[in-house]
């Protein structure tokens, strides 16, 4: 039988019942369309965040001290261990441009030009934080000085947003205030670097000297210094990157100060911007693995139902199946007949499905504000899912068809 | 699909002026103990000749008949078919035959209900691989001359008992078969429509085709050239009439 009349006998069995057959294909749309949308949408949170982590590549190597096998982000958990001489030496390794501390200073709230609002804390840190690039206006402020830098979101917690050169008075947690000068704004796509997170938060930056108070005796030296939380390296150049990272590891694990003030069950962590990269791509995908698996399993349901549904449908013409072997249809032929009515539904479902993902993908998209990114080839894999769907429902359900005795089929009432 | 003719005859084959010829046919269903559906049936039916068999009912005549239709295989024996041993014959070269050599008119019509008349009467050649407006073609003579070149679009349930009944006549005439097999083609007519396509026999069997007919009203096979008696799965005997009935209908 040739494939043009097979084609024509099957999409008249399929026409001749069509709620039936609607509704069967509806299960595989809905089965590939959920997998399309969920795929969409986790290749487009992964690359919307690797975009933020990954879209400018740092030589930088992240350091702090947390709970023992604690997986969260970068400064989870923190404690302030690293000691001034802890960042000198980290500074003489070769291969080290520069170390920024980074701390925590507790505040109460920032007023600015008689408007007061709650801040709960300010991040001090070096001059060398910042990158040139990242300022919209102004400068880094200087080690020494009253002086701060405001990030867009901090600039415009104020009535009358906040410009180079204000004064603003930060109310520290201690109750007392302190006076200090704006000197630089970052722009909007700065962000404060892996250790504020992700989200756009509002930040002020000040100097270490003489806003960060947090100090220990040096088990070193006897000196009472000041002690960070974390501690980001920066390489000189990417290739130094790994090498910074081995020798930084060394030297916290073997002579550094942070290694006798560390906590008993707390242990180092010392991340690249690429560890950082890969261990949320990690944790992106294993997200979209699990629901896409729960999006897979509807689309076995589908098939399910065109499984359910060919066997109803061979059940329902064991008389014509009886007919044509009578007339000289061979087993193939009438194999070839079911088989390919399957995969017409399982294929007509997947290409359906495919747009259906789609504008879910989209819909969902638009609600959590992300930019599609379209994984190509999984439309083809649909497709192609359509087809095995319908040849694996479709298979037992024709076979069952290609194997029924004639005489027994022509008797059938 | 090239039908397989049977250039190189079996060496014990039958006569090759028989259309089917049957040896010591014998068909067993074991149900608890053995039925002897057919028990030791040997005849052949010549090339253009028009057959009836009789017997009552459970007697084997359909048994026959689908064993002859290559619907069915013996248990023992031998078929042959337009000269071709049929019961050694693989499932595959065994539907051929049955594709090639037979034509079937079932008591109830047995047409696919979704199917034209055209359709319909087209479906076998579906199978042998003809194209498809050679099959239309074809499909419309064939029913042109059962009397039904102007119904060749309507649907099985748009057409009465008689005219279905010649859409399959229709059917089973398009792949030119060596034999046309009909089981009690007339039990659900009535009468008149049942001598109209007694008619239609007649003159297929006037135009040179081979006709094996089972009935079990005696005045419906006297439209035969003989009657072959079956009785428990074996023939009773064999009678010749004389001058068998004509049917004056012009169709
Ligand atoms: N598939 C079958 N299984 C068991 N017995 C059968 C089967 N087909 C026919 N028979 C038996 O074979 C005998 C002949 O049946 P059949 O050829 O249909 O008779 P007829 O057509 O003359 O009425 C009957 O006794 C019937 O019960
Ligand atoms: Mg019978």
């Amino acid at each position: 039988m040739d494939a043009a009349e097979s084609f024509r006998l099957s999409w008249r069995a399929i026409r001749s019942h069509k709620l039936r057959s609607a509704l069967t294909v509806l299960g595989v749309v809905i089965g590939v369309g959920a997998v399309i949308t969920f795929v969409t949408l986790g290749a487009s949170l992964q690359a919307d965040i690797l975009g933020q982590v990954g879209g400018e590549r740092t030589p930088n190597v992240y350091v702090w001290a947390g709970p023992e096998g604690q997986n969260g982000g970068p400064g989870a958990g923190a404690q302030p261990v690293f000691t001034e001489r802890d960042l000198d030496e980290l500074r003489a390794l070769s291969g080290v441009s520069a170390v920024v501390p980074r701390g925590i200073v507790p505040t109460a709230a920032v007023s600015s030009g008689g408007d007061t609002v709650a801040q709960r804390q300010v991040i001090a840190t070096s001059p060398a934080s910042f990158d040139s690039a990242s300022f919209a206006a102004g400068r880094p402020f200087r080690q020494g000085e009253r002086e701060v830098v405001l990030n867009e979101r901090a600039a415009r917690l104020f009535e009358t947003q906040a410009v180079v050169g204000d004064e603003v008075t930060l109310r520290l947690a201690s109750g007392e205030s302190v006076g200090a000068e704006v000197v630089g704004l970052l722009n909007a796509s700065a962000g404060g670097g892996p250790f504020a997170g992700l989200d756009s938060q509002p930040l002020v930056f000040v100097p270490t000297d003489p806003f960060y108070g947090t100090t220990i005796e040096s088990p070193e030296t006897g000196e009472t210094q000041r002690v960070y939380p974390t501690v980001t390296v920066i390489a000189e150049d990417f290739g130094a990157v790994a090498g910074a990272k081995t020798d930084v590891r060394a030297y916290l694990d073997d002579r550094s100060d942070a290694a006798a003030l560390v906590p008993d069950d707390y242990a180092f962590s010392v991340r690249t911007d690429q560890d950082l990269v890969d261990q949320i791509e990690e944790l992106l995908s294993t997200l979209t693995d699990f629901v896409t698996g729960i999006a897979v399993i509807s689309l076995i349901v589908g098939s399910i139902g065109i499984a359910n549904m060919m066997l109803v449908s061979v059940t329902e013409r064991t008389r014509e199946i009886g007919i044509m072997k009578a007339v000289g249809a061979q087993k193939r032929d009438v194999l070839q007949l079911f088989l390919l009515e399957a995969v017409m539904l399982g294929v007509f479902g997947a290409v359906a499905g495919v747009p259906v993902g789609i504008l879910g993908a989209y819909a969902a998209a638009e609600y959590v504000g992300l930019s599609l990114v379209f994984p190509l080839e999984w439309f083809a894999i649909a497709v192609g899912v359509g087809l095995l769907v319908g040849v694996v429902a479709g298979l037992y359900p024709a076979w069952n068809a290609a194997r029924t005795d004639p005489i027994d089929a022509l008797r059938y009432e | 699909m090239a039908a397989s003719h049977s250039d190189s005859a079996p060496d014990v084959g039958p006569d090759r002026e028989d259309a089917v010829s049957l040896r010591d046919v014998r068909k067993t269903y074991y149900l608890g103990e053995p039925v002897h559906a057919l028990d030791g049936v040997t005849l052949s039916i010549p090339r253009g000749s028009y057959t009836a068999v009789m017997g009552p009912s459970g007697s084997g005549k359909s048994t026959l008949l689908n064993l002859i239709g290559c619907l069915d295989t013996a248990s023992e024996g031998e078929v042959f078919v337009n000269g071709t041993e049929v019961s050694e014959l693989s499932d595959r070269d065994r539907t051929r035959v049955r594709g090639d050599e037979i034509g079937f008119v079932f008591q109830t019509f047995n047409l696919m209900p979704k199917l034209t008349a055209a359709e319909n009467v087209a479906l076998p050649l579906v199978f042998q691989g003809v194209s498809r407006s050679d099959r239309r073609d074809r499909a419309e003579a064939v029913l042109a001359e059962v009397g039904l070149g102007d119904r060749t679009d309507h649907r099985p349930n748009e057409l009465s008992g008689g005219q279905r009944q010649r859409v399959a006549i229709a059917r089973a005439l398009v792949t030119d078969p060596a034999i046309i097999l009909a089981d009690e083609p007339t039990g659900n007519l009535d009468q008149e429509t049942g001598e109209q396509i007694m008619g239609l026999f007649q003159r297929l069997h006037d135009e040179g085709h081979t006709v094996l007919m089972v009935t079990h009203e005696r005045p419906i096979a006297e439209h035969a050239e003989r009657v072959i008696h079956v009785l428990d799965g074996t023939i009773e005997r064999v009678e010749e009439i004389e001058s068998p009935r004509r049917v004056e209908t012009d169709v």
